[in-house]
């Protein structure tokens, strides 16, 4: 093809040199680069990475200021959307430090349903961040296996929830249904599918040459680094560390058998190895916990004994909770809580005060993804600039959950 | 069991039988049926308690005012009614965010979900139903409901261990 000796970019070039000016300044974004808003300031030095900027806050919706303006139970469907792929691991921290300020317990069954949905959760948040990882590395085949078998995964927590995406399903006291008839028989089937698929991710992605010659050796995150940057969930694992919120044993974990997946060599490679690894951990523990899944109710008895008794005979034949009046308004006493529990892209903390009324005074939350961004300064200096879809390929960062 | 063996997972695979290994692959599976959902063609029967549209029955209806007061979207306000001396809710189906709260606070059971998310209007001011509005769309809703189950394209999702989703037809046209 002809270049236009006119065109625009010709003549910034030129402008450049007769400048003197070396490095190239690159706009990625804002407009949806990958899994949302979000822009890389890239400066480049012919083809080679220098420095990257990223320019995160996009899509800030204020989430931590609109909780203070709602009444408690009204914020879970708030900070749900920050991660609307994710919803149940992101507000289960949420839940539990209102929990801790109410000095309310879940029943166990209550607890080993919100480990269940919130490992569906992890499945179909790994295989979304694997599907925008194969269309960064023009993959098409990769995007469109992994959103489609996500839709397996989505299909059940629906069945669990009724909604695909914003299930808001875990609320103070308990979870909002019971697990549906049929449940245990259609995961068993989607776990043997997915075991199935996962050898083929292998052969059409994970072992493919193409593949392995973009992602190997690129963008290697060291151990001690990985540390000293705070960075969370699989990207650090990826590099060595043993570290997973889930060891803290919240909701069902500390009664089921887990051991989180560390990889070892830290590039591009091993961070998909680890999540593609950690969906097999995920199918472990749903099927452990429908196996150790202990009777009762799934609300704690507080709340379901201020319901009339018609509606408590309405709750237990189907399987689906109604809440009291009194919930409309929780007033938790005056105090302070803090939360942790491992999302999808890694450790999500909460902090929230409480001063009595029925609005938080202050919900602090730090996401895995903001965590994580840092990487996009460290990662991809001294690569080329192609290896800069690799690398956020395999990040699988999540700019609404960086951004709030 | 594992996606690649530990040991193997760092090893550079033989590059000409991974390629056809990841050509076969793909092959093996464009020949099974794709777990496409042929919509609006099909109708998908949707799982016992999906949480659609809400419908409100208004004879039920004793007017305490939790939906309003538990709807995080502010989608349910509470109106005045001619000739009826309680508040009544009214729906914003532009705010709604089918959470079902609402559903789950009323004491009388008045508010409960359909199965329809899919509608569209031409304006918006035709999605914002006062109560009385709204029981005579609910329930045309729950005709709509009706006609849906018995409609001749319509499917159910059936887990698979070979194609992970199948949409079958329930009814043999």
């Amino acid at each position: 093809m002809a270049i236009d000796a006119g065109s625009p970019a010709i003549r910034a070039r030129q402008i450049g040199v007769e400048e003197g000016l070396r490095v190239v300044e690159l706009f990625i974004g804002p407009q949806h680069p990958a899994s949302g808003h979000m822009r890389l300031v890239v400066y480049l030095d012919g083809d080679v990475v220098v420095k990257v900027d990223p320019d995160i806050g996009w899509v800030h919706r204020t989430m931590e200021k609109l909780a203070e303006t709602r009444e408690y139970v009204k914020t879970i469907p708030i900070f749900e959307r920050m991660t609307i792929i994710d919803s149940c691991n992101i507000t289960l921290a949420l839940v539990q430090a209102y929990e801790a300020l109410l000095g309310v317990e879940p029943p166990p069954r209550a607890r080993y349903l919100r480990t269940i949905l919130c490992e569906l959760n992890r499945i179909a948040s790994h295989l979304y961040g694997l599907g925008i990882g194969g269309i960064f590395l023009n993959h098409s085949t990769m995007y469109m296996w992994a959103f489609g078998d996500r839709e397996v995964f989505l299909t059940l927590a629906e069945m669990l929830t009724g909604a695909r995406l914003t299930h808001t399903y875990v609320v103070p006291g308990g979870v909002r249904r019971d697990l549906p008839q049929g449940f245990t028989d259609a995961f068993a089937k989607a776990k043997r599918y997915m075991l199935r698929r996962l050898k083929e991710y292998d052969k059409i992605f994970l072992r493919n040459p193409v593949v392995r010659s973009r992602l190997e050796g690129v963008g290697v995150l060291e151990r001690a680094k990985a540390k000293s940057l705070g960075v969370v969930g699989p990207n650090l694992r990826a590099s060595g560390v043993r570290y997973d919120a889930r060891m803290l044993g919240y909701a069902a974990y500390g009664e089921l058998e887990f051991e989180p997946v560390v990889g070892e060599y830290g590039d591009s490679l091993e961070r998909i190895w680890v999540r593609l690894k950690e969906i097999e951990t995920s199918l472990d523990l749903i099927e452990q916990a429908l196996r150790q899944l202990p009777e009762g109710p799934v609300m704690a008895e507080r709340y379901l004994k201020m319901l009339p008794p018609a509606l408590r005979k309405l709750v237990e034949s189907t399987g689906r909770v109604k809440l009291p009046a009194a919930y409309v308004n929780l007033r938790p006493p005056p105090g302070e809580a803090l939360s942790r529990a491992e999302a999808g892209r890694g450790e999500i903390v909460y902090y929230v005060v409480s001063d009595g009324t029925d609005k938080p005074y202050r919900v602090r939350v730090v996401s895995p993804s903001f965590r994580n961004a840092v990487l996009f300064m460290v990662l991809p200096v001294g690569h080329r600039f192609m290896d800069l879809p690799a690398i956020y390929a395999s990040l699988d960062y999540f700019p609404p959950e960086a951004d709030r | 069991m594992s996606a690649v063996g530990e040991a193997e997972r760092r090893r550079a695979p033989n590059p000409v039988r991974a390629h056809l290994e990841a050509i076969a692959a793909a092959l093996s599976r464009a020949l099974k049926p794709p777990m496409t959902l042929m919509y609006p063609d099909v109708v998908e029967e949707l799982p016992e308690g999906y949480r659609g549209v809400i419908a409100y029955r208004y004879e039920r209806c004793v007017g305490c005012g939790l939906c309003a007061r538990i709807c995080p979207a502010r989608a349910i306000k509470m109106y005045k009614v001619p000739g009826d001396k309680r508040m009544r809710p009214g729906y914003d189906m532009t705010r709604c965010i089918f959470c079902g709260f609402c559903v789950d606070v009323c004491p009388v059971n008045a508010l409960e979900h359909t199965k329809i998310h899919d509608k569209a209007y031409y304006e918006l001011d035709s999605m914002v139903l006062d109560p009385v509005e709204w029981a005579e769309f609910s329930r045309r809703l729950i005709e709509e409901q009706s006609a849906r189950s018995r409609s001749p394209n319509l499917v159910r999702a059936v887990f698979d261990e070979e194609v992970g989703l199948r949409y079958e037809r329930l009814r043999r046209s």
